[in-house]
This record gives C-alpha cells, structure tokens and sequence, in this order.
C-alpha cells in the first residue's frame, strides 16, 4: 500500500468513443416548394406545436408544404427502435426534404 | 428524439430538433456521443408544459421558427473529432490527492475519493477474469463509448472493489449494454435510478449482506458495487449532471440488494433471476431501474390474505406517472419490485402460497380507479398525447381487455398488464415484518439479467483472496 503522499501512474476511466464525427445533411439553399416531415416523440404538446410551426412557415414560405407525424410513427417508447428503422423509406416514399423533430425537454 | 434527427441526417435529410432551453446543454452532449457534435437545435424557450396557449404561440414565432429555417438552410460549420487518450496510455502521475483532485476536475469521479487506478491494481482485477482486457462487451448511449473489461477492471478499481468482485462487474457492464435494459435513457429527468440484484453461491462467498440493513451502505461488496454501477455510468457511458443526466432531482446510487437464498430455498420459491430464464443456484445480476421505494412498516397478519390489502395499497400508492408504462408509451413494461422480508415471506409460503399465489393476489388488489389511471397518464402528467382513455387503448389493441370491462369510470382497474409484471425478492431483517416497494421506470430501464461467469480456478482464487 503507497503512501498518500508517494506518486502514482493511473490511466484514464473512459471508453474509446464508437464512432467518427459523420458529416451531416447538406442544409436547403430554401423551403420555398420543399416538403417538410414532422416527426414527433408523443410527449410535450408536439400535437399543439406542430400545427402553430406549420401555420408561420407557411406565412413565411410559399409553397412549404408538411407531412403530419402521424405518418412516421411516434420516435419514443416501445416502438421506437422499429420507427427509426423504417424512417429513411418513409422520408423517400413521401418526398421529405428536411425534417422538425421534437419534442427535446 | 436527437437519435432520430441522427437517422435521418444519415438519410441525407436536414433536421431541426425542437429543443426546450433547459436542454440545449444535453442535446450538445448527446448529438457529440451520437457522431454528429454540430447537429442544429431549435431552440424553444422556457418549458412548454407551464405555458399558456398565447404563450407557447408567441414563444415559437418569436424564436423556434426563425432558428427551424436556419436549422435547414445554414450549413453548420463542421465538426473536429476530438482527441482522446488510449485506454492503456497514462494520463497523470501524482499523489493520491492530486490525483483525486484531477479525477475530480475531469468530471471522472462522483465526488468521494477515488482508489487510484494504477496499472497494477488493474492487473489485480484482470486476474479475475479469463478474458482478453481488450475484449469489448458493447457499445454504450449517449457517448457512444465501448464497454471492454479493461475499463470495467479501471473503475472496479476506483470504486473500491475488491478484485475477487471482478466478474460481478463484467456481468454488470454486459447487462449495461443489452439493448432491453435501455442504458440510452438513464439521463431522463425523473432521475431514476438502478437497482442491482444479486443471485447465487457468491452472495455468501463474497460476504454480501442479505439481511438486517440490505439497502444500507456499510458492507463492503455491496457498497462498492453499487457504486462501479454509477462511475462505470459516468465515465464510460457518458451520463455526467447538468449534461446528458437531466435527473431533475436524482438520488444516489443504490447498493446491491442480495437475495435471502437461504430462506427462499426453505420455502421453496425461486430467485429474482428466475423471472428472466436462471436456475436457482446460478450466479447472476439483474438490474433494473426505480423511480422511487418506500417501506411498509409492520406488516400485521398470520396469513397471507391479511397482508396481500397492505402489501397491495403500498404498491398501488408508489405508482402513479409510471402508468405510462403499465399503458401508452410502453405498454407492458411496468415491473414494480416488492421487497418482502424473510418472515413475511415465510408466513405467506407457510399458508402453501407460491410467488405465483402472491402475484395473483396483488393483481386483483393493486387498483385503483380507472379515471384517477388516465388522469395520472394524461392530465396531471402531459406523457398521453390525445388523452386517451384506457377504453381508447383497449380498443387500438395497445392494452389488455382487463382496462376496459366497463367504461365506468369508477371501475378498478390493475396496476400492471399481468401478474407476471410484478417482481417480488426477499431481504432484509429475517425477523421483522417489513416490506419495501420499489416504483419502476419501465422500458427505461427495464429489468435485465445476467449470469455471472467465474474462472476456472475460482474455488483457489477465493481462497487466496481470504489469505490477502
């Protein structure tokens, strides 16, 4: 057993992190004519958010257009392992171009 | 909800994830551990569920809609890998103090001091377990780091195990990183947290306490098990306060809670782990996390009917947002534990109830009515989008036909899906007619067990860690 005041050489507690930095999406030059999926956690008034966000972006956007939650399935809770599966289909099958995900609280 | 931004990213899709103000800090933390450090949030002011109507409106169109079209039209300015150290490499040499106050500073420790984890003392650990120290036992949410025995061996160390406690910690770690125990979620913000349940001959070979005081720090092994469970948390999943672990209030780590198998044998009923597949007489951890726990003092009666009101009401009354688990978010993964001690248990098994008995004894009794079930799930609580009723759910086939016999709203309905759903262990003072309840935080951590491997040599190595 060392003293407390001899020195020591410890190594570091963490874990090698499991992935590379991945680069993401290449942003819209504009939502002008764009459709925009809306994906939805089930919780934190997302069903009352939602239709506020689609109501001012459409003020501001000619002709943005949305595709409901409702559509993809909820991103939380039992289904959600099966839901983000399928999600890469369903952005393809109703020609999403950019995606609001909530609710992050 | 950032994990499903990350999907859609790989899709080639821009996101904006709509993030209340008190999370921006996590989303930063939890987008680096999902690959993509520069994932744009919207930010939305305050939280949603203490606004009015008018308030949460003037909140999105002053700020969330400005910062949505930014999210998808400005190219964030991309993101540097960050350089880490190797796991082998050593990062400090010092004092036992200096050290402590590094371990401190990098957010490494839980703030007690910490068994410096020399290369020697690792090597004590790794004696214990006939497996590569490289070998890696699995990915682990939100900082995406790889579980290996060597980092399970570091962390043993600086919780003060003993290196015999070795291939407990390496069960522990693969339970960690099933994917049915749900690690991703154990920085949501009721602050739940783990409790690890200990089956099998190394209960007494290791000197675990298992009666007065089971859920007391002050026995070695338990205490310092119980707390590996939160460092291995910290420093290799990543769940640090005021980041990724939003535990709005959270608790301390829990100390392992070892079964009575003496008593269980005499009266015949399996182990904890037998829930999930193992044999009495098996090592193994279950871990499984709880909201919340609360004793029932003086459990009065002679047999078993006198005490299934109390036991039941207990139950009842420590469970209530949890519902959502019972029914909604996750229906089915509601797993309440009650901790009976070894007198009750013996009574109840002593009138020829099994734990089978038991269960289908706290399944008609643990209820309450069905109106104060959906106001718990989607009035007093927002986690039921529509406010469904049970009748709704019932109907949607996401819920079993016994929440919807009538529509009465004042029928009693059950706490959980099935009997089954309870889980019942014995501990504790043998002599004194208590209980304990444990609220549970469902698929977040839903009850997971593994066995515990042992080296081929164990009986000797035992037997040499007693002489040391």
């Amino acid at each position: 057993m060392k003293h407390l005041d001899e020195t020591q050489q410890v190594v570091w507690p963490r874990g090698k992190k499991n992935l590379t930095v991945t680069p993401l999406a290449k942003r819209l030059e504009s939502l002008e004519g764009k459709v925009i999926g809306e994906l939805w956690d089930d919780l934190f008034r997302g069903d009352e958010i939602f239709p506020i966000l689609e109501e001012e972006l459409a003020k501001r956007i000619p002709g943005v257009s949305f595709v409901n939650y409702e559509v993809f399935g909820s991103t939380h809770g039992d289904e959600e392992h099966q839901v983000l599966a399928s999600l890469p289909e369903k952005l393809k099958r109703h020609n999403v171009d950019a995606v609001i995900s909530g609710m992050a609280c | 909800m950032l994990r499903a931004s990350s999907v859609v990213e790989l899709a080639g899709v821009p996101t904006a994830s709509l993030t209340c103000e008190g999370f921006l800090g996590q989303a930063a933390t939890t987008s680096s551990g999902l690959g993509m450090p520069n994932l744009p949030v919207a930010k939305v002011p305050g939280h949603v569920d203490v606004q009015t109507a008018e308030e949460l409106r003037e909140n999105l169109v002053k700020v969330t809609v400005d910062a949505v079209i930014q999210n998808l039209t400005v190219n964030p300015s991309a993101a540097k890998p960050i350089v880490e150290p190797e796991a082998h490499d050593i990062v400090f040499e010092g004092t036992f103090e200096e050290i402590n106050r590094l371990f401190y500073e990098n957010e490494w420790s839980d703030g007690l001091p910490i068994v410096p984890p020399t290369v020697e003392r690792i090597q004590e650990f790794l004696d214990y377990c006939e497996r590569d120290a490289d070998e890696e036992l699995g990915a682990l949410l939100p900082d995406n780091r790889m579980a290996t025995i060597w980092n399970v061996a570091v962390n043993g160390v600086m919780a003060g195990c003993r290196p015999e406690y070795m291939p407990i910690l390496v069960a522990l770690a693969e339970a960690m990183a099933d994917e049915t125990y749900g690690v991703e979620h154990s920085g949501n913000t009721p602050g739940a947290d783990t409790l690890i349940t200990l089956n099998g001959p190394l209960i007494k070979q290791l000197g675990f306490n298992f009666e007065q005081g089971a859920l007391r720090d002050g026995f070695l092994p338990n205490t310092s098990v119980g707390r590996f469970w939160r460092l291995y948390l910290r420093n290799v999943a990543g769940f640090l306060p005021h980041k990724t672990d939003k535990g709005t209030f959270g608790n301390t780590w829990r100390v392992v809670l070892a079964e009575n198998e003496d008593v269980l044998e005499k009266i015949g009923w399996e182990p904890t782990s037998a829930d999930n597949g193992f044999q009495r007489g098996q090592n193994a951890v279950t871990i499984s996390r709880y909201t919340g726990g609360g004793v029932i003092a003086s459990v009065f009666g002679n047999k078993p009917e006198q005490m299934v009101e109390y036991l039941s009401d207990a139950l009842t009354k420590i469970t209530g947002w949890e519902l959502i688990f019972t029914v909604g978010m996750a229906t089915g993964t509601y797993r309440p534990l009650l901790v009976l001690s070894p007198i009750l248990a013996e009574t109840i098994a002593k009138a020829g109830w099994s734990k089978a008995d038991l269960r289908n004894a706290l399944f008609e009794q643990a209820r309450m009515p069905a109106w104060k079930f959906e106001k718990y799930v989607g009035q007093w609580s927002n986690l039921n989008p529509g406010h469904r009723t049970l009748v709704d759910f019932v109907n949607m086939g996401k819920a079993p036909k016994v929440f919807a016999e009538s529509k009465d709203p004042e029928r009693m309905v059950p706490i959980v899906c099935k009997p089954e759903d309870f889980v019942i262990s014995v501990a504790g003072d043998p002599l004194r007619t208590n209980a304990y309840v444990f609220a549970h935080n469902g698929m977040l951590g839903f009850p997971t067990s593994k066995e515990v491997k042992l080296p081929g040599d164990w009986d000797n190595m035992l037997k040499a860690a007693r002489e040391r």
